[in-house]
Parts: structure tokens; sequence; C-alpha cells
């Protein structure tokens, strides 16, 4: 008798501890592969590859293709593409060939002997400029929906545009061509698509960053770092130069006096969401991954984490929300990639910079363990307040309770200096919380929302109909624009 | 952990100069490598502290000091778990063990920190506490004590001829006395020349441990505790600090300090630490030309990852000293390497031995240029500028390098009118750069003859230009044979000097000024050989 109730009382215990205090690990898992002895694996570029094959670019300037990496990872095998590189930061496959973006040019690789290596490094543009500096990264995206690729150079230093088009986004046409497409550019960490085939790219706080962001690149406009200006002189399809920012000003005010400055979709809010955002990857895979189909899952160097975003479009610019994700990676990522099967690879290093992952560099994969968290799903601007949608069901009675949410709004000072503090809180009272019928959202009233700021929202108040508390009880909305209705 | 003599002095001269004024620390960050250049330093209990923090990085960075014994890697972590209220603070971690702080600072300013050391000796551990950057920012501030002195010193002074320290007690001394404020010194007033101290006396060990004794002597002396000889500098020289290591029990020890002065200078220095004292000076003078030593910088620590080439060539793209823009550096099996700039489209250097040391490339951020690793570095023309030109006759000059372009930043510095298509690996992993020039398509292999010689063969497809030359080599050049041989002048790299002569081979081989250049064709065959005996490696 007494040794059965010992047990009831653990079971008890155990089922108690879990349902007051869920994980990330519950719901999402980290495996951590081991990588080849005779390199430091610091992974910066991630691509698909035909048959489950990855190629993995590294900071070293090597090319692995990796074979079994989504099964057991005992069995990954990996194979050396190409090597000598100068920092493979962009990875891109098509037509059996692979398109790497490296420090100098965009180059098509080929292995045409078939022997695993490549052996043709033809260039297929590499008219930027390169000074010897070592911040000039050239970041590369995979092909968009018009087949071409694209280009980010970091200013030189990360402070000025020594060389040609430091500071720029670029496309590449499939013959070669290549097409200044924005300005603005700051240190950029990353680039990637959103479901509909629209850019992105995560840039990092500094000057004329206020915080890191993801920004929507959208052809013809400017980003917000004016250091690249100059080369509106050799880049006539993107007509006149446009007005310089203010110094000290905010996004908001700069947007109204400069037509072609795009507000960061949202601010990845630094120290708490990340502080050197990376890699950008869409959920594609229809559910496998879990509950949040076509959102962004955002990289992170130096807090080895990932964030995750939900954005919308309002009055014709993209804004959303950024939650944190999952945290616990090995070291500082900067590549990434989602499988269509809903397996997320990341790796990165920790160099130059430090990472709090702890490790040199790594090389990772993420599963949904297919069990759905307790999270805000969605976040939706309204002409009052938000409407927000959970994963699972709420309970009513804690999720109506205006007293479960505690809300806040501030933005950044825009200007020249490094960074900025939060700045000009406004707390906003929060009227109402209604729960729809259906227990799976939420319409929050606010009694003022302020344009321009970032919307932080907490929610320890709020239960799952299940007793739980929201695995990530907070939410930072960019509220760029406030919708008419 | 103390390496440096001169550290150790340097440590003992903080404390020495403390009682009067404050002791200002300067700290650097250094620029993309997350680290500060001073991660040593040593004040006295109780002093004045000023530290000037200057921030060279391109991101903000703040320098914190924590009591003794922090685990400052477990502050900067808590710091990130609540980070909307660390950022509040500038990052500055809410820890009753802080003791010192500098605001964050911005990139390419400082800030100063004033406060008052404290009075109890200890490795007090500073970190910059912005998220993750602890993990490689980090260094301690010492606050140490004196350490005990010689007690009941004596002297024995001996007269002779030495080049070498005698055999002291086989000797009878000239006159014998104590040392009244038991510090070894040279004040013999009536002798200046040929003769030898032997000091005595006894020295407290505060506990069981290693203790390290210095000496600088001018000419020959030796310390031994106990009898046992614990660092020696014999002969006739001038005074240079030496170290010594012995381990003690706690309690009274014998010193014994053996001298002799031949001629010209006499110098004598003696001091020791242990575990909780610093440097304690045993001795009246102090070496000079350290008196003015602050603390030492960190020494550059980028550690060497040479890349090591085997059966097959190895390629490697990054920044590389006198090796123009956008470099790519090949080394050949058989010990020849090359570095080809593709903003010139032209050979830049050649080399032979090890190829490449990627240490500083693949540490820190990276940045920086490397030279190559081997010897016998050869530039075969004076600038890495465009291989081709269309001369109006051989007698002219070749083309000067167009300033403007070279100075101007961007893509201007590129050569005009090529283009970079690239390159293929062949099946032995040779590359094979592709590039053009206008309407001429250009290939260019190279391969090694052993260690010795390096093969480079272009081949040209499309309309020519009349008067069209490749360039091959500048420099004083005269004919030997079949080849020309080739004083390209001595040139550096990072400190090295190279007497860059070589022979070079091709045919229709013609000296166009100090040039020698070849008619461009469909192939082109050139040979670059070294000098058999090594001779054009200069140190």
């Amino acid at each position: 008798m007494k040794s059965l109730r010992l047990l009831s009382c653990l079971l008890l215990s155990t089922t108690l501890t879990r349902a007051a205090d869920p994980q990330e690990s519950d719901y999402y898992k980290i495996t951590t592969f081991e990588t080849p002895q005779d390199t430091a694996l610091e992974v910066s570029s991630i691509e698909l590859l035909p048959g489950g094959k990855l190629a993995l670019g590294t900071r070293r300037g090597e090319i692995w293709t990796v074979t079994g990496a989504q099964g057991d990872p005992a069995k990954v095998q990996y194979q050396l593409f190409a090597s000598g590189q100068h920092e493979v930061l962009g990875l891109a496959y098509k037509d059996g060939a692979l398109y790497e973006t490296n420090r100098y040019e965009v180059a098509k690789l080929t292995d045409t002997d078939g022997d695993g290596r490549a052996d043709t490094f033809l260039t297929v543009t590499d008219k930027w400029g390169v000074s010897g500096d070592y911040h000039e990264y050239a970041f590369g995206s995979r092909f968009d929906k018009n087949g071409d690729l694209w280009v980010l150079l970091c200013l030189t230093g990360s402070f000025s545009s020594e060389t040609d088009f430091r500071g720029w986004a670029l496309r590449v046409k499939p013959d070669g061509t290549l097409v200044p497409t924005c300005s603005g550019i700051r240190s950029p960490g990353g680039i990637g698509f959103d479901a509909d085939g629209e850019v992105y790219f995560t840039d990092n706080q500094g000057p004329w960053r206020g915080a890191d962001n993801l920004q929507h690149l959208i052809p013809g406009t400017f980003q917000g770092h004016p250091g690249g200006f100059k080369w509106y002189d050799k880049a006539p399809n993107m007509g006149p130069r446009p007005v310089e920012p203010n110094d000290k000003s905010r996004m908001e005010t700069e947007r109204a006096r400069i037509k072609e400055l795009v507000p960061p979709a949202v601010y990845l809010v630094y120290g708490k969401i990340g502080n050197s955002s990376s890699f950008i990857c869409c959920d594609l895979s229809k559910g496998k991954f879990g509950p949040f189909q076509k959102q962004l899952f955002i990289g992170d160097q130096s807090h080895s984490n990932v964030a995750r975003v939900f954005l919308e479009e309002i009055n014709g610019v993209k804004q959303g929300v950024v939650i944190p994700f999952l945290q616990g990676f090995k070291s500082g990522l900067i590549g990434g990639r989602m499988t269509g099967d809903g397996q997320l690879f990341a790796g990165g290093s920790d160099r130059g910079w430090g990472a709090k992952g702890g490790r040199p560099y790594s090389f990772e994969r993420v599963d949904w363990t297919g069990k759905a968290p307790f999270e805000v799903h969605e976040m939706r601007a309204r002409p009052d307040g938000f409407e927000l949608t959970f994963t699972e069901p709420v309970d009513p009675a804690t999720a109506g309770n205006p007293a479960s949410y505690k809300a806040r709004e501030f933005t950044y000072i825009y200007r020249a200096e490094y960074g900025s503090p939060e700045v000009d809180d406004v707390i906003p009272k929060i009227t109402g919380a209604t729960v729809a019928p259906d227990k799976k959202s939420v319409r929050l009233t606010f009694d003022k929302l302020t344009k321009g700021h970032i919307h932080e929202l907490h929610l320890d108040g709020v239960k799952s109909a299940a007793g739980l508390p929201v695995l990530h009880p907070v939410a930072y909305y960019t509220l760029n624009e406030i919708p008419a209705k | 952990m103390l390496r440096s003599p001169a550290l150790l002095l340097a440590m003992l001269l903080a404390v020495r100069a403390f009682a009067a004024e404050p002791q200002i620390i300067n700290i650097k960050t250094l620029q993309a490598q997350m680290r500060y250049d001073v991660t040593d330093f040593t004040v006295s209990p109780g002093a004045e502290v000023r530290i000037v923090f200057e921030n060279m990085d391109d991101m903000p960075h703040n320098l914190v000091l924590f009591q003794a014994g922090t685990d400052v890697a477990a502050v900067a972590a808590k710091n990130l778990e609540k980070p909307d209220e660390a950022m509040k603070r500038d990052w500055l971690p809410d820890d009753p063990r802080m003791l010192a702080h500098s605001k964050a600072v911005a990139p390419k300013t400082k800030d100063e920190i004033v406060f008052k050391a404290p009075d109890k000796g200890g490795s007090y551990p500073y970190v910059c506490t912005f998220p993750g950057h602890a993990l490689s920012m980090q260094g301690r501030m010492r606050v140490v004590l004196p350490g005990p002195g010689l007690t009941g010193l004596k002297f024995a002074l001996y007269l002779g001829d030495w080049k070498k320290l005698p055999d002291f007690a086989a000797l009878t001394p000239h006159r014998e006395g104590a040392v009244a404020d038991n510090l070894v010194q040279l004040k013999f007033d009536d002798y200046k020349n040929q003769y030898g101290v032997v000091f005595t006396g006894k020295l407290a060990a505060p506990k069981d441990g290693e203790y390290t004794f210095l000496l600088a002597s001018d000419d020959g002396g030796r310390i031994a505790v106990d009898g046992n000889k614990v660092v020696e500098d014999d002969g006739v020289h001038p005074a240079n600090v030496r170290e010594g290591k012995v381990k003690l029990k706690a309690g009274e020890h014998e010193f014994r300090l053996e001298y002799f002065q031949q001629a010209g200078e006499a110098e004598l220095f003696a001091a020791w630490s242990g575990a909780d004292f610093t440097m304690t000076p045993l001795s009246k003078w102090l070496p000079a030309g350290l008196q003015s030593a602050g603390p030492k910088k960190k020494k550059d620590e980028t550690p060497s990852i040479p890349i090591v080439v085997g059966k097959e060539p190895v390629l490697y793209r990054n920044f590389i000293a006198n090796a123009g823009g956008r470099p790519i550096a090949v080394g050949y099996p058989g010990g020849v390497n090359l570095a080809w700039s593709v903003d010139q489209l032209n050979l830049a250097l050649l080399w032979r031995g090890a190829f490449m040391d990627a240490g500083r490339h693949w540490t820190d951020r990276g940045g920086g240029e490397q030279p190559p690793l081997g010897y016998d570095l050869l530039r075969p023309t004076a600038d890495v500028a465009p291989p081709f030109a269309v001369l109006a006759s051989t007698s002219a000059e070749w083309p000067a390098a167009d300033k403007k372009a070279d100075e101007a930043k961007g893509s201007e510095k590129r050569a005009a009118g090529y283009q970079w298509k690239g390159y293929t690996l062949d099946a032995k992993r040779f590359p094979t750069f592709l590039y053009e020039w206008g309407a001429v398509k250009v290939s260019e292999r190279y391969e090694g003859e052993g260690e010795g010689k390096l093969v480079r063969t272009l081949k040209l497809a499309g309309p020519i230009p009349a008067n069209a030359y490749l360039r091959i080599a500048s420099g004083t050049i005269q004919p030997a044979g079949d080849a020309f041989a080739v004083d390209g002048g001595v040139f550096d790299v990072q400190g090295r000097s190279f007497e860059n002569k070589y022979a070079v081979a091709a045919q229709g081989a013609q000296l166009a000024g100090r040039n020698l250049v070849v008619p461009a064709r469909a192939e082109i065959k050139i040979t670059y050989a070294w000098a058999a005996n090594h001779a054009g490696h200069v140190h």
C-alpha cells in the first residue's frame, strides 16, 4: 500500500510540474550533429539539394554536402564539395549547379565529373567593390520568385561605404546583370523570403539602426542607413538620391519626409529578442513544423536562439509581431534553412562576436515533437487594438480579463549614433479583452495606439483551456500603420 | 601566469608609484577582436585608480570590475535572463559584487572609471557585460601587497680579477659588514672594478609554495636559497633581468647572492614574489628603462593555422599581403605557390616552401592581410597591374599604372576592359583561371616543376589586337642563355625582405624598357625559376 501511494504521489507531482512549467523542449527538440574532425564547421549558409542532401557553406570558405541529416544523427555523412572560398554567406541550388555568394562574387559551382567535388567555379557577377576591410560581408539569397539572386553588401567597417555599392541590396539577373535594388543596408545578417516570395533581410543594431530589425526589400526603396547614398550616381534605375534623413529623429517622422524610406517590418527588439539577427526561414511545411505555417523564423548569433515572426500588410506596408521561439542552440546562429518536411537546420559560429551557446561552431536540427505549444499564434493590428489568435483554446476567464495582459508602447531614436535606447514610452490601458466563441482568438482594445511604436504585450495571466500558461508570454508588434477598420 | 620579468617589474613599479598619485591604467578594446588590450594589471591596496577606457571597436562595450572570486561568466549569463531590465541598466548587471564600471562606451569614444582599490589583496575580474561579450572580453585587476624583505643582511667584499663568478667560499673576504637597510646594494665607494660581493641574509616565506626570484647583474650574479641555486647570470655582461623559481616551505630561509664586477658599469638588482604578494625588491637599485613601464599589452596571440598542401593543389581566397585585390593563392604539390589577383587578372607573387597560414583569417573576425608562409618570394612585376597592353614599339615603356584609378576606391580599382570569368579545376585539381581581355578569351594555368620552377601557360582565343604584349617580368633584366636573369629589386612584405632575383624564359621574350614582354599569341608558355641556392632569401 505504502509504495503504491508513493508511486501515485510521484505521478501526480510529475504531472503538476509539467502542467505548471512547460518547456520549449516539450515541443521542439534540438539535435546537435557531430561535424568533420579536420575543420571548424562554422556554418554560414545552408541550402537544400536534391535527394535530401544539404549544402553547408562556412566562414572558413568551405562548402560541405551532407547526407542523412534528416535522420539518425549518428549516420550523417559529410563530403567536402569546395574549399578556398572567402566566406560562403549564400548558397542557392538550381538545375544541377550550386550558386555561391562569397565576398568577391556570385559563382556557379558544378561537379562535372561526378566525384562529389566542384570543378567549375564560373563567375556570374562580381561587379561590386571590395576594399579589403573585413566587415564587407556579402550575403546571398536563394533564387527569388523571378529567378533572381539577391546580394546584400555590408558597409565598409559596418560604418561607411568605401567601395561600390557597399550598403546596398543588388539583384543578379539570370544573365548575370547586376541591378542596384535597395539602398540603406547597414550590416545584414541574413536574407530570406516569406510565403508569398517577398524578400526580407535582417539588419543589425548600429548607426541608424536603433535595434536589429527585419526589413522588407522592395525594389527601388531606401532601407534606412544613408551611408551608401553616393552610389545613386551609378544606379540610374533607382531614380534620384532620396532626401537625407534627419539625425536624432524618429522613423515615423522620417517616413513622412522620405518617400523611399521603408520602416522596419518588425523591430527584433534589442536584448530581448536578440542582439545580432541572422537567417530568415519561412515555414512552408504545411504543418509539419507545428502550428506556425507561413511564419518566419529568425536566427540570432549572439543569443544563439530563434525568434518567430508573423507579418501582415496594412496600407501597403509590411508589419507584424516577433515572439521568442526557441533558445539553447550550441553556438551563434548564422545559417539556417527549413525543409518542406518541417525540419529546421541551423548552424553558425561565435567567432569574433561571442555567442551565448558556448561552442565555437555548430550544426543543428530542430524537430517538432508533434505537440503544439500554447502560444500566441498570430497578432493582428485593429483600429483600436489587436486581435490575438492562439494555438490552443484559451481559458475564457483569464484570456477574457484585461488584467491578464500588460502593454507598453515605445520606439527607438533614428540617429547616426550607434543604436538607441527605448524611448517615448506610452503606457496604454487595455480596455477590453473579448474571447471569440471558438476560444481560439481574443480581441484586445487599447485606449490608445501609437503609430510607429513597438507595442509590447505581456500575457502572463492568460491560461489555455487546459490550464497552461503561454509558453512565451510576450509579443512585440511593430505598428507602422493603424488599420482603418 | 606571469611570464615576463618586465611585466613583473612593471607591476612592482606600479605598486611603488602608488602612494603619491592615482594609478592610471589605459585599457582599449581591440577592433574586431572582442578583447581588451590589457587583460592583467596590478594596483596597490586602497590606491586611487583611474582606468581610461577607450573603445576602438565598431560596437559599444563597457568595462565592469567585480569583487575577487566573482564568477563573471555566470553574472553575464544572468544578465541575459531578464534582458529588458538589463538593457535599461545599459547591460550593467544587477549584482552587489560589482566594484566599479564604465558607462556603455560608444564606438571610438572613451570613458574614465575612478575608484579606490580594495584594501584586500586578490584578483578582481573585469568583463564587458554586453550580451555574449564576457566570453572573450575578460581581464583581471590584481590588488597586491608587497612581500617581506630581507633581514639580517650582511655583505662580504672580495677583490679579484674574474671573468666568471669565483668560488667565494675558497677566498678570504677583504671586508665584511652588515647592511643597515637590508637592501642589496653596491655602495663600495673605494672600489669601482675587479671586486666581488657575497650578500647573505634571511627571507621569511609566508607559506609553503612556489616563489620567483629576479636577478639583474652587471657583471655576473647568482642567487641561492638554502644553498640551492635559483637564478644565475654568470660572466661579463650588462644587466638583464633573469628569473628563477623555487618551492619553499613556510618559514625562514638562507638567502645568498654572489656577484662580481669586472669593469665598466656595475649594477645589481634582486627581487622576489609569491602567491600572496607582488614582486618585492630586495635591492636598492632597479633596472633602468623599466621605470616608466606601464601595464604591458597582451601580445598578439593569433594562433597559427597553416594550410598544408598534399597531393593536390590547395586554393585559398582571402586578404593576402602584396597580392592585389581579390587574390587567390594556390599552393601546388612540391612546394611552389602563387598569389594571383582577380582585380588585376594577373600574377602577383610566387614563393616556395610552406603555403599560407590561415590563423589570422580563421580566428576572431578574420581581418587583415596575411603574407605568404614560405620563403623566396618573387614579385615578377613591380606593381600588380593588368597583364596585357598594346605598345607602339617595344622601346616604349610599359604603360604606367593609372595612378588615379589605382588610388580610386571601388570597382575602378579593377582592370579596365577585363572580365573575371572564374576558374576550373582539372582532374588533378589544378586550377585554370579564366578571364576576358576585350574580345580575347584568356585561360591561364600553372604547374610546378619541383621546388625550383613554375611553368605558366596562357591560351588566348579571339581577335588579338596588333602590337599586344604580355608583361612577364620587370626590373633589371639581362639575357642569360635561353633565359633572362631578373633582378626585380628588393621588396618587403610585413617586415620580411626578399631579394626578388630569378630567371624567366619564354619564347619570343624581349626587353621593353625595364620590362620583359612577350607578343600576345594563341599560346604563351613562361618558366619562372628560382636560383638553385636559395640566394633570394634575405632575412
